[in-house]
């Protein structure tokens, strides 16, 4: 595969001619803010956004979806999306999660409706240009990609404007094709590719981590009875807002709703989150996290050791949208892992 | 079979939510497919002395309503109460922070006194009788409603969500109104309308009433930090949230 250096002109010509010819899914303002939505000029292209609102995972695994389409004889149909499209400008960090979910949702029961959108991708992965506020994915290991593999593009913008695109696959041959034109990256170029890199890995650390990461898992062992959690949800609202933003959460409730005509319907998922009051209300109304701390703990213990214990990754990417979207402050999980260590020596 | 007949009811309300039921152009006539509406002061004449679905608008606020409210519930096998009014007592609600004989006189005047004006308390219809299902908001969301029927008539359970606002907000992936320098009732309001007020730009004013657990504290906690007053919060929390169950 190859490594280009494009001219900013050039990029901006790249992106202008992929956008009719492809579905692109990239990163827009947003009021004041950025969001992934559909790109149809290369105009409105910002891969210096800070970080999205909502993570990428919406492409894979939507807000809410229809999974069969059924009628009261018994038929059902499912429903599988197909149409090719491409995520373009993903960070490295949200990057990792959407790998973390390509394998969970990949093994045991294989979720055809999440992987027929995740082999339908091509993904372009984009290294953080400008900083946000509560990023600390320099800590988690997650402010660069250059050593994994299972994205398409890598774009890194170097400090004279212009980018290195490095294609990683056949899928991203289809885009980087069109950027024949442009050189192939030198010794020196490589080097500079490099040392922003670099700088990405130290300006991701808004905030901490006194460990590192691989440490968490046998610091939650410990900490099951700690107080920490009940002080912390004591501010509590259960709503939801860190796991709605989190790239890593993939929790769904399933419903089926009937049409007019009360014959035929559609069963659909939508996301779900485990600090929600009745995320784990059973038949019976029994309700097995009934009280906040034990929620509250229970979303601590899912990012930091359950899904480590089932496929040896954290599941916290270091995007730091949960801290940004809790407005009582109490959901920023190098606070929480920190408070913890440092409560245990 | 014959159709399930509905009778929809008002009681102290501006007939808004009624109103949504009529602006349903095409899936009013899906709706008239599945029940025969018996009795609709809005939109009809007829009368009927039995339903088996009623829809109940409105606060209660004199003892001749609360009367006619049991007449309906005994005769109904199910009752829904549309929108805040029936719901929580929404904005009626207002008057029952202030004594009953001064909002008389603030409201009616000179007329304070006559015997059909005699407010009560303001109450919401759950207050009075037994409701098997609300339909939240002001004013409803009329597909909340029809989603509502539907599950009724093929005997199934409607499910009403008890997380906040956020939840909706966050998957239309609206920017958070605390970012915007307001304070929005979302975090402690029941969600189901599709963050429709913060997606248009608003914050949220609480018009589906709390969730079944709200952590007001939480909200007041926060207000210094959003350079805001405990009486910002409490003023916004007055109009949906007045003698409600839950207060700060």
């Amino acid at each position: 595969m190859n490594i280009k250096r494009v001219t900013e002109k050039e990029f901006a010509a790249w992106v202008d001619a992929l956008t009719p010819k492809h579905t692109l899914y990239a990163p827009q303002a947003k009021e004041d803010r950025f969001a992934f939505d559909r790109l149809t000029a290369g105009e409105d292209l910002r891969l210096d956004y800070d970080v999205s609102i909502l993570p990428p995972k919406k492409y894979f695994l939507p807000q809410k979806e229809v999974l069969i389409k059924f009628d009261r004889k018994g038929n059902f149909e499912s429903v599988i999306a197909h149409e090719p499209f491409v995520l373009f400008g993903v960070h490295p960090y949200d990057f990792v999660a959407m790998d973390q979910l390509n394998t969970i949702f990949e093994q045991d029961n294989y979720d055809v409706h999440y992987m027929a959108r995740k082999e339908a991708a091509t993904v372009v992965v984009s290294d953080v240009q400008v900083a946000s506020a509560d990023v600390f994915a320099g800590c988690m290991g997650n402010a660069t990609v250059e050593d994994r593999d299972g994205y398409d593009v890598l774009l890194t913008r170097l400090d004279d404007g212009s980018y290195v695109v490095e294609t990683r696959s056949e899928k991203g041959e289809v885009l980087t094709g069109l950027l024949s034109s442009a050189v192939d990256a030198d010794e020196v170029t490589l080097q500079q590719r490099e040392q922003v890199w670099n700088r990405t890995r130290e300006q991701l650390q808004k905030h901490k981590l006194e460990m590192t990461p691989e440490q968490i898992p046998a610091l939650l062992d410990k900490s099951y009875d700690h107080p920490l959690w009940a002080e912390k949800a004591e501010l509590c609202h259960s709503c939801g807002s860190c796991n709605l933003v989190c790239p890593t959460c993939y929790c769904f409730t399933v419903e089926d709703e009937l049409n007019w005509d009360m014959e035929t319907g559609q069963r659909y998922r939508q996301w779900d989150g485990c600090m929600l009051t009745g995320f784990a209300t059973v038949t019976g109304n029994h309700n097995f996290r009934d009280k906040k701390e034990a929620r509250y703990r229970h979303r601590y213990y899912r990012k930091g050791k359950y899904v480590w214990d089932m496929i040896g990754e954290i599941a916290c990417v270091g995007c730091g949208r949960c801290i940004s979207a809790c407005t009582t402050n109490i959901a920023n999980p190098v606070e929480v892992f920190n408070q913890l260590s440092e409560e245990q020596q | 079979m014959a159709k399930p007949k509905i009778g929809i009811f008002d009681f102290a309300c501006c007939e808004g939510c009624q109103l949504q039921i009529v602006n349903m152009e095409e899936d009013l006539l899906n709706l008239l497919a599945l029940v025969d509406p018996v009795e609709w002061r809005e939109a009809m004449s007829d009368q009927s002395d039995h339903y088996d679905i009623a829809i109940v608008e409105g606060s209660i606020t004199r003892d001749e309503d609360a009367e006619r409210l049991r007449k309906v519930r005994e005769s109904a096998d199910y009752v829904i109460a549309l929108g805040a009014c029936a719901t929580i007592g929404g904005v009626n609600k207002l008057q029952n922070n202030f004594a009953i004989e001064d909002v008389q006189v603030m409201v009616y005047g000179d007329a304070a006194n006559m015997p059909h004006l005699a407010s009560t308390p303001a109450q919401a219809i759950h207050e009075v009788v037994k409701v098997d299902y609300m339909v939240h908001g002001c004013p409803i969301d009329a597909h909340e409603l029809t989603h509502v029927v539907r599950c009724l008539l093929a005997g199934k359970q409607p499910v009403m969500p008890d997380y906040p606002v956020c939840v909706e907000c966050k998957m239309k992936e609206n920017g958070c109104r605390y970012e915007y320098g307001e304070v929005c009732l979302g975090p402690v309001t029941r969600a189901g309308c599709d963050a429709r007020c913060p997606s248009n730009g608003f914050w949220c004013f609480g018009c589906r009433g709390y969730v079944d657990d709200p952590n007001l504290e939480a909200a007041a906690s926060v207000m210094e930090q959003y350079g805001k007053t405990l009486d910002d919060l409490k003023s916004k929390m007055a109009l949906f949230g007045s003698a409600q169950e839950h207060k700060l």
